[in-house]
């Protein structure tokens, strides 16, 4: 079958869905592979190039739709495209099918499988096809660089002998993939970067980036993040305060901000409004990842940069990967490579789409002329859930105390029950047993209860010490002995010399040996 | 010395022992602790022999002499490592000085009554004149304390021996399985007790000396059939045992130091084997009457996977990594003798500002806190020594979990498969830590013989070996 590839139509798109490193890769999968001419203009490829690699260039737009049975696309079709589209083709591309439902019923129309690279599940199988990670990287990436162009300052502080230059401040709001190559990229360039974001999770990533993560006094802020795939969910109102508080607070002292907060499915939540613009110094930059979706910052026009009152420029562009075109290529070509790879299991050249994959599963919109948007939630969850609080910690105080009135009267019942046949028994003895024995006994069972209520106290690190005391002292049974050595009798006086020998060599050799033990106890 | 001050001394002995084993609740007072056993002890022995009707005092004082050499002897000499043997050993002695002193007794009983006929009371002295001031009744009890003493002096004196020669290689460890064993076992006690009643009817002697006999096969046979795995258990209980046997003397001699003194030893050991116990999820009759020791495992089918065998370059650099390391020890560490070298790789990775600890499982070893033992013989300390209950709930957060010669307390089977024999005991879950290295001596399945899945998890790796061997072989590559 054939894999083609058309020259994005979409005004001042310039990447192209199939590269010629991609195309040699599809060729083993068994496909054809065609380009349109000029497809690869804007991301640097020449047709030779292309050529060269055994693809087949192809004249005309209508041409590539007509020959190709897979038509890989960066951009989603339009209008036009659809029109002129032919019917029964599959189509990889980004769709939106949420946003573009008109869109979807059009391509349906067409009888098309349209596999939407935007809905591949965020599963770590389907990371190699995560087109939404690759671009969102060259985005941050980006993102920052534009920020630089427009800076009139370095982003690493110097001492030099023409004075001292401070290094730029950098916040990075949203540590998404785009905001953690921001940060990435911030931090090689030696800007001091902050980083916020409102899954306090992301910590640990923003602070192993080289970022400072910054902190809301907050104690409801833990989202889960794991619950919505990693991606973040709106926010209440009382944290969006604090939130908008604490960027006030840092408004004066940022050179660079780079916005890149997204909730899926929803317009981009402003989060950096004009009087936090007004507040910064002149000469600093805004870039606002979000643009395209209605931007963080207040005063964010799509798709420009216009420089506010108090002279802080503000970027909104939207085409940030299309600015890399040549690098967003390779890797949008390899995400569609990976995910023809999933759709070829026999490398026989012909794409069989498993409805039981999760990743093609999620990535399907039409397919058989019906619509099968949304999919079923994917069988494996992005992120594992954190395991679930300890019951105990959700009891409330009147839980607790029941459940510990109730433990307490277990206790007491056994309590009861114990002394009660105890007692029943020490009554037994009692009535044949004559007063002398009676008085031992005494003494006995008090003795079994000390010892039963010291011994509970021991350190469970201590218990070889205690076996060998214990052993030590049980060899008292010298006393025994002692009495006896008195005897007349020979025989009498040789057992109990015996007995008097072995205690103690175990008076001796069990206290020696406990000091030598306890001796080796340190503290650290 | 009179009665009385020989009884206050009692007292203020009884009084220091009891200090003694409270004060090994903490490490710090431990060491004072010691020192209250030692003064009581010497209080003890040095009233008795100034009491009234103790004689014979040469004899007495070589044999204390002797004895206090050999016992200091021992102690000098003995590995840490050999510490389970030793008690075991220490108390046989204990159990047949008390099958001694009991058949004393009864003869002194006997010169007692021949002199009560002959109207010679006066000219006794000692045990035996406060025998011929007893009621028949008195007697009688006498009698039966007289013979619990000797049975169950006799069952610790050779079980004792058995458990020495089990801890030190020197019989094998395995579960002696005769059949009929517990018919055998009850037919023996049977015969115990119809000889004590004889006794106590007025039979000579002899049955006494036939019950030591008895009593002292049936320890003999009651420790073969308990498998090495359940040393801990069997260690504390004959703890536990000649604890009794110095009470039941006591109460024959109607000495209460003695009943004092047993009557503390013998619940300490009881709740320890009870610890072990609840330790292991099983009943302490279970364990006692012979457990799984030698019981093999059923057929089912074995832990899919494989083994997967790392060298010290990977563990090694594994450990550079990590920030957080536990380590577990077990028997195997003992055998190793490598709890130096396990303590010099902790001390380089802490220098290295990794958080080091050490998990210790209740039954590691083979007996009660024989890991700790070992740990602070080689310096390593105590405070970063933590308990199952204390350091469970970390795995998840920790770097690197390295298992050194222990199989059972890690073992995942505990608590996934109900039909493995240890299903239900408490175990170590090493298995959440993101990776764990086993150290082992080759593939079987050790000590008790049951297969682990643990080994066969994606993220352990067998480190094979012997222990020493291989933490020596760490250390020149942990800077």
């Amino acid at each position: 079958m054939k894999i083609g590839a058309p020259k994005e139509t979409y005004d001042g798109e310039a990447r192209v869905a199939l590269t010629p490193d991609s195309a040699a890769r599809l060729q083993k999968l068994g496909y054809d592979c065609l380009i349109e001419t000029g497809a690869g203009a804007g991301a640097s490829i020449s047709d030779a190039a292309y050529e060269a690699a055994g693809v087949s260039v192809v004249a005309s737009a209508a041409d590539l739709w007509d020959q190709a049975d897979v038509i890989a696309k960066v951009r989603e079709p339009s209008d036009a495209e659809i029109a002129a589209a032919p019917e029964g083709k599959t189509l990889i591309s980004f769709v939106w099918p949420a946003q573009n439902e008109d869109l979807l019923a059009a391509l349906n129309a067409k009888k098309m499988s349209v596999l939407a690279m935007d809905m591949v599940p965020r599963i770590s199988r389907a990371q190699k096809m995560d087109a939404l990670s690759s671009m969102a990287n060259i985005a941050g990436y980006r993102a920052l660089i534009e920020a630089g162009n427009n800076f009139g300052r370095f982003f690493t502080g110097q001492v030099t002998a023409a004075g001292k230059v401070p290094p730029a401040k950098v916040l990075v709001v949203g540590a998404g993939v785009a905001g953690l190559a921001a940060i990435g990229t911030s931090t090689s360039l030696g800007a001091i970067t902050l980083a916020f974001d409102v899954r306090p999770e992301v910590a640990e990533q923003i602070e192993s980036m080289g970022a400072e993560f910054v902190y809301l006094d907050f104690e409801e802020s833990s989202q889960n993040s794991a619950a919505t795939g990693g991606y973040a969910a709106p926010s209440s109102p009382e944290f969006r305060e604090k939130q908008l508080a604490k960027f006030r607070e840092l408004a004066p002292e940022i050179d660079i901000v780079i916005t890149t907060a997204l909730i899926p499915g929803r317009p981009a939540p402003e989060l950096w409004t004009e009087d936090m613009v007004l507040a910064m110094k002149p000469g600093s930059v805004i870039v606002d990842l979000a643009a395209e979706r209605g931007g963080n910052c207040t005063l964010t026009v799509a798709d420009e940069k216009i420089v506010s009152e108090n002279g802080v420029t503000i970027v909104g562009y939207t085409d940030f990967p299309s600015r890399m075109a040549t690098q967003s290529s390779t890797l949008y070509a390899t995400n569609i490579r990976h995910m023809m790879d999933d759709l070829t299991p026999e490398k026989n050249g012909a794409p069989f789409v498993n409805m039981e994959d999760d990743v093609i599963r999620g990535a399907l919109v039409c397919h058989d002329g019906e619509i099968t948007f949304p999919p079923p939630p994917p069988k494996v969850k992005a992120i594992a859930a954190p395991p679930a609080k300890k019951k105990e910690a959700d009891e409330t105080p009147a839980q607790r105390v029941e459940r510990e009135a109730a433990e307490m009267k277990r206790s007491l019942n056994r309590t009861a029950l114990m002394l009660a046949v105890g007692g029943f028994l020490c009554l037994l003895v009692g009535t044949v047993a004559p007063a002398s024995f009676m008085q031992h006994f005494i003494v006995f069972v008090l003795s079994v209860f000390v010892g039963f209520y010291v011994i509970w106290g021991v350190a469970h690190a201590l218990h070889t010490p205690l076996m060998a005391i214990t052993n030590a002292i049980s060899s008292i049974i010298i006393v025994g002995a002692l009495l006896q050595v008195g005897s007349g009798s020979v025989f009498v006086v040789i057992l109990a010399a015996l007995s008097i020998l072995m205690a103690s060599v175990n008076i001796f050799g069990g206290f020696l040996v406990t000091r030598r033990m306890l001796a080796m106890f340190e503290r650290s | 010395m009179s009665i009385g001050l020989v009884s206050a001394a009692y007292v203020v002995a009884a009084i220091l022992f009891i200090l003694a084993l409270g004060g090994l609740s903490n490490m710090e007072k431990a060491k004072r602790a010691i020192w209250y056993g030692i003064i009581g002890m010497a209080l003890a022995v040095g009233a008795t022999i100034g009491a009234p009707g103790v004689d014979n005092y040469w004899v007495l004082i070589v044999m204390v002499v002797i004895g206090g050499v050999a016992g200091g002897f021992v102690a000098k000499q003995v590995q840490m490592t050999q510490m389970p043997e030793l008690v075991a050993g220490f108390h046989s002695l204990v159990g047949l000085a008390a099958v001694f002193i009991g058949i004393n007794a009864d003869l002194a009983m006997n010169a007692a009554l021949d002199a009560m006929e002959a109207g010679t009371t006066d000219t006794l002295a000692g045990f035996a004149k406060t025998i011929s001031k007893k009621s028949a009744v008195e007697m009688d009890i006498l009698k039966v304390e007289l013979f619990l003493g000797i049975l169950i002096g006799a069952i610790t004196f050779t079980g004792s021996i058995v458990a020495y020669g089990k801890l030190s290689g020197r019989v094998s460890s395995a579960a002696l399985t005769l059949p009929f064993r517990h018919q055998t076992n009850l037919g023996a006690f049977i015969l115990c007790f119809i000889l004590g009643w004889m006794y106590v009817a007025g039979a000579g002697i002899w049955t006494m000396i036939l019950v030591a006999i008895i009593a002292g096969a049936i320890g003999w046979h009651l420790i073969m059939a308990i498998g090495g795995a359940d040393m801990p258990v069997v260690v504390s209980m004959l703890n536990s045992y000649s604890g009794w046997a110095a009470a039941a003397i006591g109460f024959t001699l109607g000495n209460d130091l003695l009943i004092v003194v047993g009557a503390l030893v013998g619940s300490s050991g009881a709740i320890l084997s009870y610890i072990m116990c609840k330790g292991m999820n099983r009943s302490f009759v279970s364990v006692i009457l012979g457990g799984w020791g030698g019981e093999q495992q059923a057929a089912g089918e074995g832990p899919e996977g494989e083994m997967i065998a790392i060298d010290a370059d990977g563990v090694a650099s594994a450990l550079q990594d990590a920030d957080s390391v536990v380590i577990v020890p077990g028997y195997g560490m003992a055998v190793a003798q490598a709890q130096g070298s396990v303590s010099e790789l902790t001390r380089k990775l802490r220098a290295a500002g990794k958080t080091v600890r050490f998990a210790i499982h209740p039954v590691a070893g083979r007996l009660p806190g024989h890991m700790n033992v070992l740990l602070a013989e080689a310096r390593v300390p105590y405070d970063i020594v933590l308990e199952m209950e204390e350091i469970n709930d970390d795995f998840p957060q920790t770097d690197v979990a390295i298992i050194i010669g222990a199989n059972d307390i890690v073992n995942p089977a505990a608590q996934d498969d109900p039909g493995s024999p240890i299903a239900g005991m408490p175990v170590l879950e090493v298995w959440k830590a993101r990776q764990v290295f086993v150290s082992k001596r080759g593939q079987g399945t050790g000590y008790s013989g049951i297969e682990n899945p643990l080994f066969f998890k994606d993220n352990t790796r067998m480190f094979y070996g012997d222990a020493k061997a291989s933490m020596d072989s760490l250390l020149p590559q942990l800077g």
